[in-house]
């Protein structure tokens, strides 16, 4: 097959645009979506805030799709194990509306505003020396990339996340107060969602980052341009699970994603999410970063782009354990990364 | 929880000289690459005015790299639709009359064609993201600098990896 014949398998007529009625539509859905283009003094500033309101979208998604089951038993039941991951649009609008809601605050503190978080066993990250190391603290064996490409050098640094678990206790006295404070009315908490537990686990997991700053680098700035960025961050821990005891899901559901922070559109995609019991939900910014589902290790994960193919992340859920591989590579180098661990 | 209100009801404001400009350049071309990897008019505008409606939510029209970005969006977009199609959908496509091949007048030749254009677009979603990205940018008509510029690679290198492209597209292709 010629080029000439790919281009006919490609299709080669041309479609014929009517430019002037394609920015008239455009005009019109700007103008009726109330959409304001991109501010230069803003834009300065949207990465932290960015990043604060990806964290925030993040706690929400995850504990909003965790709830949209078809009812749960009077015991506590495990309502959410994920056995693979999906991409979960979430727009500027949806990012900058949460992170101004949560500023400054933790995912988990966000949250507070709905009733009472507790940690039971709280996250208590440590570094430790080796791989070896890091295995028997977790209590699983870390695995590693076997190859990298040639912009990762030297020795990884090891973390360690112990076993963590939390209890949210649903409020409708502090939910109440919280939107008095803020002047508001907050949407009526069904009765038998108010008092009702989830138990929430995560970890233990073992983080390894490559080209994190040492005290020597720091000293001397010999990462280079961006000291404080790390080159490589491979993640892997225990599946979290959440558990309830017995709260009205579909109540839950229809009350989380009526709330103010969540857009239609967020809240159409955590719908229309096909398992939402066995399946995570990954926020992706839907104008900066582009996602599809590709075949890691053997199993369906998901591949996390920015649009300019300057980072990249994949993630996929194993025998009982999620994985990611982030880092300032293309998309086959991210595979590549994430295939070859070992 | 309790949030603050949405700007909503604020008017959005004339679009720049700037962004109409770039708008007008741009749009048959962007149009034409989703249209690449969708082979369909109607759903490859409609990706068209999302890539520009993300473009205008988060970059000025003056940027340099305005173009690239476009180019670069589109084919990602495109792609993501056409993974998005389910499965049963494409079937019933194939059936259906192809939207661009209106010309022919041979109900065999329609189908055949319906069909191999239904292929086409399976090999298109099931390649890695560069390599059908790179297709779409070519067979738009691209030149190797504005392919190099929109999918970040150097210009030396495109020749390769259009080819490396080609060939894993020959291979799926029956």
């Amino acid at each position: 097959m010629n080029e000439t014949e790919i281009a006919q398998a490609l299709g080669t007529t041309e479609p014929r645009v009517n430019t002037d009625d394609a920015l008239a539509r455009f005009r019109e859905r700007v103008e009726t979506e109330g959409i304001a283009p991109v501010a230069p003094v803003v834009r300065q500033r949207v990465s932290s805030r960015w990043l604060q309101g990806l964290a925030a979208a993040a706690g929400v998604v995850i504990v909003a799709s965790a709830l949209t089951l078809s009812g749960v038993a009077d015991s506590v039941l495990k309502i959410f194990e994920p056995k693979n991951v999906v991409a979960v649009p979430v727009t500027q609008g949806d990012l900058t509306y949460l992170g101004q809601a949560c500023a400054g605050l933790a995912p988990q503190q966000c949250l507070g505003g709905y009733g009472t978080f507790e940690w039971t066993s709280p996250p208590q990250p440590k570094e430790v020396q080796s791989r070896g190391q890091a295995s028997a603290e977790a209590g699983f064996a870390a695995l590693a990339p076997a190859s990298l490409p040639s912009s990762v050098t030297g020795n990884p640094r090891y973390g360690v996340i112990n076993r963590s678990s939390a209890t949210f206790t649903f409020s409708a006295d502090t939910t109440r107060q919280t939107a008095a404070r803020q002047n508001q009315t907050a949407p009526p908490m069904p009765a038998n969602l108010d008092g009702s537990k989830l138990f929430i686990t995560g970890g233990p997991a073992v983080v390894q980052i490559w080209g994190a700053p040492t005290e020597t680098t720091k000293a001397t700035g010999a990462t280079g341009a961006y000291p404080d960025v790390p080159t490589l961050v491979v993640g892997q821990a225990k599946t979290p699970t959440i558990s309830s005891d017995g709260v009205t899901v579909d109540q839950l559901r229809a009350y989380l994603l009526s709330q103010p922070g969540i857009s239609p559109q967020l809240a159409a995609a955590i719908r229309a999410i096909g398992d939402p019991s066995s399946t995570l939900p990954v926020p992706v910014p839907a104008e900066l970063a582009i996602s599809h589902p590709v075949t890691v290790q053997g199993v369906q994960g998901l591949y996390v782009g920015d649009n300019t193919g300057i980072a990249s992340a994949v993630i996929w859920q194993k025998d009982g354990m999620m994985f990611e591989v982030i880092g300032s590579f293309n998309e086959s180098q991210a595979l590549a990364i994430a295939n070859s661990m070992r | 929880m309790t949030l603050p209100a949405r700007g909503g009801g604020q008017a959005a404001r004339a679009l720049s000289p700037a962004f109409e400009g770039l708008f007008r350049t741009e749009y048959a071309r962007v149009v034409g690459i989703a249209h690449r990897v969708l082979a369909d008019q109607a759903e490859a505008e409609d990706v068209a005015q999302d890539v520009f409606l993300s473009f205008y939510r988060a970059h000025s029209a003056d940027a340099v790299y305005a173009a690239a970005w476009l180019h670069a969006a589109a084919a990602h977009a495109a792609l993501n639709a056409l993974r998005g199609r389910d499965r049963r959908s494409r079937r019933e496509a194939a059936q259906a009359l192809p939207p661009d091949a209106t010309a022919l007048d041979d109900p065999a030749e329609l189908v055949a064609t319906s069909e191999t254009r239904d292929e086409v677009r399976a090999i298109l979603a099931r390649l890695p993201e560069r390599s059908a990205a790179m297709l779409a940018l070519r067979y738009a008509g691209l030149s190797y600098a504005e392919i190099a510029a929109a999918l970040d690679v150097r210009a030396s290198s495109v020749g390769t990896l259009l080819r490396r492209a080609e060939d894993a597209f020959r291979r799926e292709l029956k």
